[in-house]
């Protein structure tokens, strides 16, 4: 038997880089040299503030180009970005950069947005706080889990993995290494968070780590 | 009102989070100075953080500085000046300013670690202040993307010697060698601008106010301004009447001391004048239950303003689950995602298109009306606020604006 697993929250606000874009050319050259933490906030973050919206366009890079710049192709492109399919917001950035730099081509002419339109590059302040809920085991785990919070299930499930460069996801790494249950492990792995909102992702893994519970006795 | 009253509202998951975010905070003192304890929005909200914040084990007092009735003279000239009017703030103004502000250099707690300055009023106090000690934070309230250069320039040195810089909206930030922080303002659901109410409570606003509620009420809260639109809002409606049933109200806050507000008011009974249904409502400022008690009846909220700041009149909307028609201008436009939340209109038309839509199809209505409710209780409610406040104090205690703060134990 591993360490236990000790359930974290996060909470944050934001803070602007200082960057903004007021047309297509210049979002590329930004997007080309924020921070990472900006591609994470624009593209992951979106999904905790508007995680009950699943229907709409999910990163904040897609519905400014939508909404602001009318380009409705290039916008359903960065849509279907999943983040899920990448371990790094390194190669999210590249992808991003990808779509922007083919669709805007040779072109000299770039339409710009009035003032208080553009595109501003805000970072995510995080603070990372234990909430003392800790499980030893699987049925503490389910325990711990019904007092868990949609912060909690975004944090271990969305940004340890990607924010924090882990390769997979903090429930399913415990759940594999440490308790032996790989398949478990897998299939709360296979969860993709644009798949569901929030209190769907809570339910499924609720509902997942239940039955295996419910098959081990 | 304590913490567990909250837990109702945002789940106790949720309460029991922000304990223990605290508990990292415990002992630390912060400081608000303002100008006012009575009247206006950051009142209110520094009398519901303050205790809150106590409760918390973080000692927070609220100090409000006092200056002769020259000093808020030259104030509310800065203030208009910020907004973009054209009030001029001669060099003897801001002296007067400077000196009177700084005439409360006694108040300033020098044991505190964080002090916070409200808006220009205090501001001035920051060169009281004794480097290597504590931390200082500028909280501004106000709409500064339209301020007078001349003006900002005269309070950007100061803003600068803080640590940090705290806006409502990106859109307000400027430019600053200081981090600026963006933290939108937040309702209380608790308060009786936005409880829950029983049905006999509602019905009684209605029947005191004389509107017909078996019928559609289509609702906007605001001053008699014309940057909110009334005349529009009224023309939108005749539109819409045509082809669904539907009642106007506009409600709005007392004109007495305002000229243009009763101006704008004139005009509104003018063009609201031979409809019996259209009601326009004069409402004293506390009339906080009448107007929870309108917008819960509500079948549709407008909020057609032609300029806003952040717009907690739309919040409160949302809050209680309807879906809002608003101006695609300022802070509308950070909550009314649309399609999704409500509506994001332009013109009188659309206004017109929109309110027939949803007084047509309630289904409509009431999906964008839950998808607004969740998104205000995500991001919009004093307990996100407090969260707020109390990542914002972490980073300047520890200087560290970049990267998580991981905090253990």
């Amino acid at each position: 038997m591993g360490q236990p697993f000790e359930f974290y929250s996060e909470t944050g606000i934001r803070i602007w880089t200082g960057i903004k874009a007021d047309n297509l050319k210049s979002l590329l050259e930004a997007v080309r040299t924020v921070r990472g933490s900006a591609i994470f906030y624009h593209m992951h973050h979106s999904l905790f503030r508007r995680h009950f919206t699943a229907a709409d366009y999910m990163n904040d890079f897609a519905r400014w180009v939508l909404l602001n710049q009318s380009q409705e192709v290039l916008a359903e492109k960065l849509a279907s970005i999943d983040p899920w399919e990448y371990n790094t917001v390194r190669e999210v950035r590249e992808v991003l950069m990808d779509y922007l730099d083919r669709y805007i081509g040779e072109g000299e002419r770039f339409q710009r947005v009035p003032a208080g339109s553009e595109f501003f590059f805000l970072e995510q302040r995080s603070a990372l706080f234990p909430t003392g809920l800790v499980a030893a085991n699987l049925k503490e785990f389910f325990s711990c889990l019904q007092y868990a919070s949609c912060s909690t299930f975004f944090f271990h499930l969305v940004e340890a993995r990607l924010r924090l460069g882990r390769k997979s996801n903090d429930f399913s790494e415990w759940l594999g290494n440490s308790l032996g249950e790989s398949e478990l492990a897998q299939r709360i792995a296979s969860i993709s968070p644009y798949q569901y909102n929030l209190w769907g992702i809570r339910e499924k893994v609720l509902s997942l780590v239940g039955e295996r519970l419910a098959d081990a006795s | 009102m304590h913490l567990e009253a909250y837990e109702p509202v945002v789940g106790s998951e949720e309460i029991a989070e922000i304990r223990a975010l605290a508990r990292h905070l415990r002992g630390l003192k912060v400081q608000h100075i303002n100008s006012t304890r009575v009247g206006g929005g950051v009142a209110e909200i520094l009398a519901r953080l303050t205790p809150m914040m106590n409760e918390l084990g973080i000692e927070a007092q609220w100090s409000v500085m006092t200056a002769k009735p020259a000093f808020f003279e030259v104030t509310k000239a800065i203030h208009n000046a910020l907004h973009g009017a054209t009030d001029l703030v001669t060099d003897s103004m801001f002296r007067l300013y400077s000196a009177e502000a700084m005439a409360n250099r006694d108040l300033l707690d020098r044991e505190a670690d964080v002090v916070v300055l409200h808006d220009p009023q205090p501001l001035p106090l920051i060169r009281a202040r004794r480097r290597g000690r504590g931390r200082a934070i500028w909280r501004c309230h106000i709409d500064l993307s339209m301020a007078q250069a001349a003006v900002w320039g005269l309070l950007r040195p100061m803003v600068e010697r803080c640590d940090a810089a705290v806006f409502h909206l990106v859109d307000y930030a400027k430019e600053l060698t200081v981090p600026q922080f963006i933290i939108p303002p937040a309702i209380d659901p608790l308060s009786d601008k936005n409880r829950e109410l029983t049905s006999a409570e509602i019905r009684g606003v209605l029947d005191r106010l004389s509107i017909d509620p078996s019928r559609p009420i289509v609702l906007q809260v605001s001053r008699f301004d014309f940057l909110k639109d009334p005349l529009g809002v009224i023309d939108a409606y005749k539109i819409a009447k045509r082809s669904v049933d539907c009642q106007l109200v506009l409600a709005g806050g007392s004109a007495a001391d305002d000229p243009e507000g009763e101006k704008v008011l004139s005009l509104v009974l003018e063009r609201a004048q031979g409809d019996p249904d259209i009601h326009v409502l004069n409402l004293s400022p506390d009339s906080h239950v009448e107007i929870n008690a309108l917008q819960r009846s509500a079948a549709v909220v407008v909020q057609k303003s032609l300029r806003e700041g952040f717009g907690l009149v739309v919040t409160e909307a949302m809050w209680k689950g309807k879906a809002v028609i608003g101006g695609a201008v300022g802070g509308i436009r950070n909550q009314v995602i649309h399609g999704i939340t409500g509506y994001l209109v332009n013109t009188v038309e659309g206004t017109a298109f929109r309110i027939k839509q949803l007084v047509a199809n309630p289904e409509l209505a009431q999906r964008l009306g839950e998808a607004g409710r969740e998104y205000v209780r995500t991001n919009f409610l004093l307990t996100q606020y407090l969260k707020s406040w109390m990542v914002l104090i972490l980073s300047v205690v520890k200087r560290r604006t970049q990267g998580v703060l991981e905090l253990r134990g």
